[in-house]
């Protein structure tokens, strides 16, 4: 295999990028090039960078695939942020999709510009698993659409501008059927923001109750009582995005991945190294990670041919695995002082830290329990579960009787 | 991956050999060739000659078609799949490997193209009674006779021996552990076929009593152990296709089964089972593939991925073949269902060349040394 570059003459487009990154990025310094008066993001996005597979008149270039990827290889290869918005952000994507013009002119370009931030009001209390039993509730008055329920599992909800929400608009109608998804603004009055305080002692979600909260008629995504539909396109965005991450959730990611544990030399402190019993049980450990690492590579492989892979879909399962199993291997090497915790006992602490943080994988964004349905039934092609309440009206659901 | 062979060719011969064995090598002849005494398929054999199988390995200027493990482990994939009986891997991989790296180039000409051509079928002794695989399990030693050398001890779990015209030896002779050929295999005394637990597999245990062969130069401890990870990675492909084949059937079976009133696939008893196991076929091919073309760059940590790839392709096909019985139920605890076959072979290629533990070892061990460099 040989490489194009060299010998032919570089594409118009790639000297294009080329062009004015060599204007306005540093790349020794990782910087912009000047003080352009607005943020870099800004620039990119003026620019038609930011997203450039949307259409110019959202900001974007109307590029192929193929040509979107040469802009982020440039971008990637002198270090300067702000591209591919338009494979990575969940809902500047979904808002493209789905909203009207409206909203788009409102919030778009603040968002691939990251000016501002949003967050998912999917969740509740009693809609876990089962999502589409939602019961928050969002009516029209005449003027504007009343929300009024209590959502859960939500990150950055206090600094966000727009909260995706799924709500119920249709009580008549099967479950899936009475949904619809919005945009709702965040920074008003009837929206209270409790934090969750997690089994590791951390808060990174929220509980967020909406109290007659009001959202224009132009925050509805997509048609009325369609929602559901929305909400899997946003989803399919964010697998995408899971599946770069290597299967971690965004939210618990950073923690986990910046700090990967070195099971070796941990090991080899606690005098294991020698003990073949340990041996095997370390070994397997350490391959429950290289063999997820294999099946993304290949994935990668996969997907710049067919856009298709089944590996995707399983490394946030594979993920779960390998970060339980580490944290219990971990915990066996620390033996009696993992009984111990806090900042005087820093082992134990970090160890007892990724046990607890390990749920966050298994049960957020999907249960291990969940992904094995999605594998059985998208991957393999199973029959799907059988829903007590998928064909009725949802006000008769035991979601809601009780 | 190989000089000779561009992607579309590997690609034609991987589903030629698809479609050579989904014609001539179905459940119904593998059934057919188990009770006869040769095992194997001598047509079959010929035509897998003819397309460039069996000299998969061996230099173009020996009649082969001088590929690497890369496209070795792909056709094993499917060799794996159709459970195909024969010396593949005694004489297309090991004995190929240990001919094709004799610095003799008279024993090459001479051995090579009957290899490639399916004239001549090697098989190789490298383990004893203890059956592990290892320099040490080795129990054949041999002693200089003037120019030729005596052969005496016993080597045992030697793959398609009763088949083989030529048997490759190793053995331990003064100055360290050492490959010997034995010409006319055939009219070896000594030779047992063993009764094994797959009957897709023949064994034999050779008993040398003084027994003449001819040292092979350049074949010593390093180059067995080359010759090995050639036969690793053939097997971990093996595991690998034959474990997604046996997925295959299980998920078509589970999604026509029915019970309760609808298929048991739909029962998450069975569908989780189903979800682990996929993962589970699809890493297998992931390390078996990556192992396989570390070895052809002659990455650093090919030795590691080698080990990583046969313990987990090992684990993966017996853990998929023996799931595959349960989601069967009672069907599948017939003799005359597939799954078991499959099972069997999943249970003999986890102990072939050493078992997942002694892998797990290995695989660790290249790990310590690599972070220590």
């Amino acid at each position: 295999m040989q490489s194009n570059d060299s010998d032919d003459a570089i594409d118009p487009l790639r000297a294009e990028v080329r062009g004015w990154l060599d204007e306005h990025w540093d790349a020794s310094a990782r910087k912009p090039a000047h003080d352009f008066g607005i943020g870099w993001r800004r620039l990119v996005v003026d620019a038609g960078w930011a997203a450039p597979r949307w259409p110019e008149q959202w900001g974007g270039r109307g590029l192929s695939d193929d040509d979107a990827l040469v802009v982020e290889e440039e971008f990637n290869r002198v270090g300067a942020p702000g591209c591919g918005q338009d494979r990575s952000h969940v809902s500047a994507n979904t808002l493209l999709t789905f909203g009207t013009d409206t909203l788009k002119h409102e919030a778009l370009f603040r968002l691939i510009a990251e000016e501002i931030t949003t967050c998912l009001l999917y969740s509740e209390p009693g809609a876990g698993s089962d999502l589409a039993a939602v019961r928050t509730r969002a009516d029209w008055n005449g003027e504007h659409w009343v929300i009024k329920g209590h959502k859960i599992w939500t990150s950055g909800a206090r600094t966000a501008e727009y909260g995706l929400l799924l709500a119920r608009t249709d009580w008549d109608r099967p479950k899936h059927k009475g949904l619809s998804f919005f945009f709702v603004p965040m920074k008003q009055p009837g929206i209270d923001i409790k934090p969750i305080h997690q089994i590791t002692g951390d808060s990174h979600f929220n509980e967020v109750f909406l109290d007659d909260v009001v959202v224009p008629a132009s925050n509805l995504l997509g048609e009325l009582n369609e929602g559901w539909k929305v909400l899997l396109v946003g989803l399919a965005y964010e697998r995408l995005i899971m599946g770069e991450g290597i299967g971690e959730r965004k939210q618990g990611s950073s923690k986990d991945d910046h700090n990967r544990a070195d099971l070796i030399s941990m090991a080899r402190d606690a005098g294991l190294l020698k003990d073949s019993v340990f041996r095997r049980d370390l070994a397997q450990v350490l391959a429950y990670r290289q063999l997820n690492e294999l099946n993304v590579a290949r994935a990668k492989m996969e997907l710049g041919r067919d856009k298709s892979s089944p590996l995707m879909s399983m490394s946030k399962l594979a993920m779960s695995r390998i970060l339980h199993e580490e944290a219990r291997i971990m915990t066996k090497m620390l033996g009696a002082a993992s009984l111990l915790d806090g900042e005087p006992h820093e082992a134990a602490a970090d160890v007892n830290y990724r046990a607890a943080n390990a749920y966050m994988t298994s049960i957020g964004g999907g249960t291990d329990q969940i992904q094995r349905n999605i594998i059985g039934e998208q991957v393999l092609g199973l029959p799907r579960e059988q829903e007590a309440d998928r064909h009725i009206p949802f006000r008769d659901s035991r979601s809601v009787t009780g | 991956m190989s000089e000779y062979l561009s992607e579309e060719e590997r690609r034609a011969i991987r589903e030629s050999f698809a479609r050579l064995l989904a014609k001539h090598c179905t459940e119904s002849d593998v059934r057919r060739l188990i009770a006869t005494p040769e095992g194997y398929d001598r047509d079959l054999w010929r035509r897998m000659a003819d397309m460039g199988v069996l000299g998969l390995l061996v230099d173009p200027t020996y009649g082969g078609s001088g590929a690497g493990a890369v496209e070795l482990e792909s056709l094993m994939e499917e060799a794996g799949a159709a459970l195909l009986p024969g010396p593949l891997l005694s004489s297309g991989v090991l004995g190929s490997s240990l001919f094709s790296a004799c610095t003799d180039d008279g024993v090459r000409l001479r051995l090579l193209p009957g290899l490639a051509s399916g004239d001549t079928i090697a098989s190789v002794a490298l383990t004893g009674d203890s059956g592990t695989w290892r320099p040490d399990g080795v129990s054949v030693d041999a002693a200089p006779k003037g120019d030729a050398w005596l052969l005496t001890g016993c080597a045992s779990f030697v793959t398609w021996a009763c088949a083989a015209d030529v048997l490759l030896v190793a053995a331990r002779a003064p100055d360290g552990l050492g490959v010997f050929l034995v010409e006319d295999a055939q009219s070896l005394a000594g030779v047992t076929a063993l009764q094994t637990h797959d009957p897709t597999l023949h064994l034999s245990r050779v008993v040398f009593k003084g027994v003449d062969a001819v040292r092979l130069p350049g074949l010593d401890e390093s180059a067995l152990e080359q010759a090995m990870n050639l036969a690793r990675i053939a097997l971990a492909g093996e595991q690998a296709g034959a474990a997604r084949r046996v997925l295959d059937g299980t998920v078509e079976y589970i999604r026509t089964r029915v019970q309760f009133g609808r298929p048991v696939g739909g029962f998450q008893a069975i569908k989780h089972m189903a979800a682990d196991l996929l993962l589970e076929v699809e890493s297998a091919t992931s390390v078996a593939r990556q192992a396989a073309s570390a070895f052809d760059e002659g990455d650093a940590d090919s030795n590691e991925l080698i080990s990583l790839a046969a313990f987990a392709c090992a684990d993966a096909f017996v853990q998929t073949a023996s799931s595959a019985i349960q989601m069967h139920g009672g069907i599948g605890f017939t003799w005359d269902h597939w799954a078991h076959l499959y099972w069997r072979r999943a249970r003999a290629d986890a102990q072939l060349f050493g078992g997942a533990d002694f892998y797990r070892d290995r695989y660790l061990a290249a790990k310590e040394s690599r972070n220590a460099k």
